[in-house]
């Protein structure tokens, strides 16, 4: 596993308007991890992961990705990063592959290494004939894994996951996550905000509880379990935030 | 491999599938012509089925050779004439009005002696409407038509009486006009009511309507599009992609710019199509294509007018993107496209059925600050004057409102601000229901 820094964040400061999503907020995330972010509803999980994807700016604190400065240098950084967004959607109109080959030539020069991409990502999906269909006719559990196999199809150095397995049954979520081991063991890393302690405790080398915009702890699973003489994640964040 | 390309592929693939747009699309091309077929049908049959078997009742207060004449003529000709025998002209009309007739003509006495002695012999005609439908107006029509052939063969005899040497039409039509009309230096042989007949319909009327219908299709795609993937949640995908926001304004600008191009053709075919239905109609049928003897508009006024074009739907669009961004879905769009749209459209219909210079000065400068006017003044004035000043002045102005607004909209484009501007809508928009909740 390299530790050379993927993510690095410093104090940082989100608000809107007079709302404060996030204050102080650093962590960071190294090549080969999966690092998740646990928090309630409201916590500022999703606030981090899009100023983390280019798509917000910070208030304040300084926020790197590969080095690059995700304000100042934001076109050097998307193409490095893919970003699953927690209610990302469709085009009703499309179907499932056409989707997939325009986002792969997005992404690749050459149209052979969009094929590649676009079989890996059926793969993924898992969706075989289906990918065919027009993604009107898709399952909610179909949809979130063709945004699956969309962000993962890149390989990016740094994947951006906002709830991955939400609306997917037990046994695609079972799935989605083997992908997301598998990505990272070839040589990616993830990032990964999540409701499910037993997901997060499964997945993820690193983690940090977040609430109320603010880090409460961060370190490995066991680290932070052993911290609070916590047998499950779930009581560790409840000592965490004193309750 | 251009990133745009995939881009606005698809832009115009998912448009092109999506019910909201492609039935808006295909139904002009269907409609227009069925409704322009339905109109002249139903106008046909209607007139078809009045001038059959017409009714005519007359009262001959006269009863002279030449009323008999007058009547028999009526007859001849195909109208089903009846003589009442009533002693009022009340009584006679509410006979032919029990009889269901369409007309009582009222033969007076003396029509013989004023025929013979060079006066004029009256006849009154009282039109019964029972209906006031196009039939009716065909039916009415026939009859005046056949009072003034009787008229006519009238004068032929009394003028051969007279002197059976000249031409009766002649006597008649003493004048002998010949009418031309000069427009860019070329003379036609054609009255310039009979031109700006024709001029007003094609370059005054179909062209400027065309155009309004494209500014309108091309707005609501580019919003309808930009809405849509707000209402979807694809937007924020689409932000993260390596692409600049200027790709991105610009795929959405081409592709809506496609699909309403598509729709404008399709658009003016089922135009002309409901225009060909309608000059099936009887009274509409056989204007002369005078315009066909004009010299064709330069090919510059062409380039001119293709470039005023392509600005003004590029101003258009973006005002559409720039909708359908702040709209949270296609619904709210729709509703925004007409409190903005329409005022910016309104001086290109003033322009397409008026004159923009006869307007006050205030509508005036409205007008020519709008990028959507210069393709009107264009298409109504290149048939007449080679290059309208205002136009040659109006383009580069336009070009640079235009990259002003395109500028404007690809900054809003900056996830930033689309995301933190919705957040503060859909806030406002909850604090407005608690505090209706709360009163």
């Amino acid at each position: 596993m390299s530790n050379s820094k993927v993510v690095e964040v410093k104090d940082l400061v989100k608000r809107f308007g007079e709302f404060t999503a996030l204050e102080n907020v650093s962590f960071s995330v190294n090549m080969g991890e999966i690092f998740g972010l646990i928090g309630p509803n409201g916590a500022g999980k999703t606030t981090a992961l899009r100023i983390l994807a280019t798509l917000l700016l910070p208030t304040s604190g300084n926020v790197k990705v590969l080095g690059y400065d995700v304000v100042r240098e934001a076109e050097k950084v998307r193409p490095l990063i893919s970003y699953l967004a927690e209610d990302a959607g469709t085009y009703r109109n499309l179907t499932g592959y056409e989707y997939l080959f325009i986002v792969a030539r997005i992404y690749f020069e050459s149209r052979v290494d969009a094929e590649s991409a676009v079989e890996e990502a059926v793969k993924i999906s898992g969706l075989s004939d289906r990918v065919t269909d027009k993604m009107k006719t898709y399952s909610k559990g179909m949809k979130r894994r063709v945004q699956l196999a969309r962000t993962l199809m890149t390989k990016p150095k740094m994947a951006i996951l906002d709830e991955p397995t939400s609306g997917l049954d037990i046994f695609h979520a079972k799935h989605v996550r083997e992908i997301v081991k598998r990505h990272v063991a070839d040589g990616g890393a993830v990032i990964l905000s999540s409701h499910n302690m037993l997901e997060v405790e499964y997945l993820c080398s690193k983690l940090a509880f977040i609430h109320l915009g603010r880090i409460m702890i961060e370190g490995e699973p066991q680290t932070v379990k052993d911290e609070y003489g916590a047998s499950n994640l779930e009581e560790a964040f409840m000592e965490a935030i004193g309750k | 491999m251009s990133r745009l390309k995939p881009l606005v592929e698809k832009e115009v693939k998912d448009l092109l599938r999506d019910p909201r747009i492609y039935i808006g699309l295909i139904v002009p091309i269907i409609m227009l012509p069925l409704i322009g077929f339905a109109i002249s049908t139903a106008t046909r049959s209607a007139t078809e089925a009045a001038v059959k078997d017409l009714k005519i009742a007359f009262i001959d207060y006269d009863e002279t050779n030449a009323s008999r004449g007058f009547t028999s003529f009526l007859t001849r000709v195909g109208f089903n004439v009846r003589k009442l025998n009533v002693s009022s002209l009340n009584e006679g009309l509410k006979e032919a009005k029990t009889m269901e007739y369409k007309t009582l003509l009222i033969i007076s006495v003396g029509f013989e002696k004023d025929l013979l002695s060079f006066g004029r012999a009256n006849v009154e005609v009282y039109a019964v409407v029972e209906s006031v439908g196009l039939g009716s107006v065909g039916a009415y029509s026939a009859i005046d038509g056949a009072l003034k052939t009787y008229s006519d063969i009238l004068s032929s005899t009394l003028i051969s009486r007279i002197d059976p040497e000249v031409n009766p039409d002649i006597i008649r039509n003493p004048l002998n006009v010949t009418r031309y009309t000069i427009i860019k230096d070329t003379v036609i042989e054609a009255s310039p009511q009979a031109l700006f007949g024709q001029l007003i319909l094609g370059y005054g009327f179909m062209v400027p309507m065309v155009l309004l219908i494209l500014a309108l299709t091309v707005t609501q795609i580019a919003a309808t599009a930009t809405a849509v993937e707000n209402e979807e949640k694809t937007l924020e995908t689409l932000l993260t992609f390596p692409v600049t926001r200027y790709d991105i304004l610009i795929a959405k600008l081409l592709g809506s710019s496609i699909v309403a191009v598509l729709g404008g053709i399709l658009f003016t075919g089922g135009f002309l199509l409901y225009f060909q239905g309608l000059f099936a109609m009887p009274g509409l049928t056989g204007i002369g294509n005078v315009s066909l003897a004009l010299p064709p508009p330069p090919p510059e006024t062409y380039v001119i007018l293709a470039l005023s074009l392509i600005i003004s739907i590029l101003f258009i669009t973006s005002l559409g993107v720039v909708i359908g961004a702040l709209s949270s879905d296609v619904r709210m769009s729709g509703s925004l496209i007409g409190v903005v749209i329409v005022p910016i459209l309104i001086p290109s219909m003033l322009i397409m059925y008026g004159d923009l210079k006869s307007l006050p000065l205030a509508l005036q400068l409205f007008a020519y600050a709008l990028p959507t006017s210069y393709p009107m003044i264009m298409a109504k004035e290149m048939i007449t004057s080679t290059m309208p000043v205002e136009v040659l002045y109006g383009i580069p102005y336009s070009a640079a409102l235009t990259l002003i607004v395109l500028y404007a909209t690809s900054k809003l484009m900056a996830p930033e601000k689309l995301l933190t501007l919705q957040f503060r809508l859909r806030l406002r928009r909850t604090k407005r229901s608690q505090t209706k909740e709360l009163n």
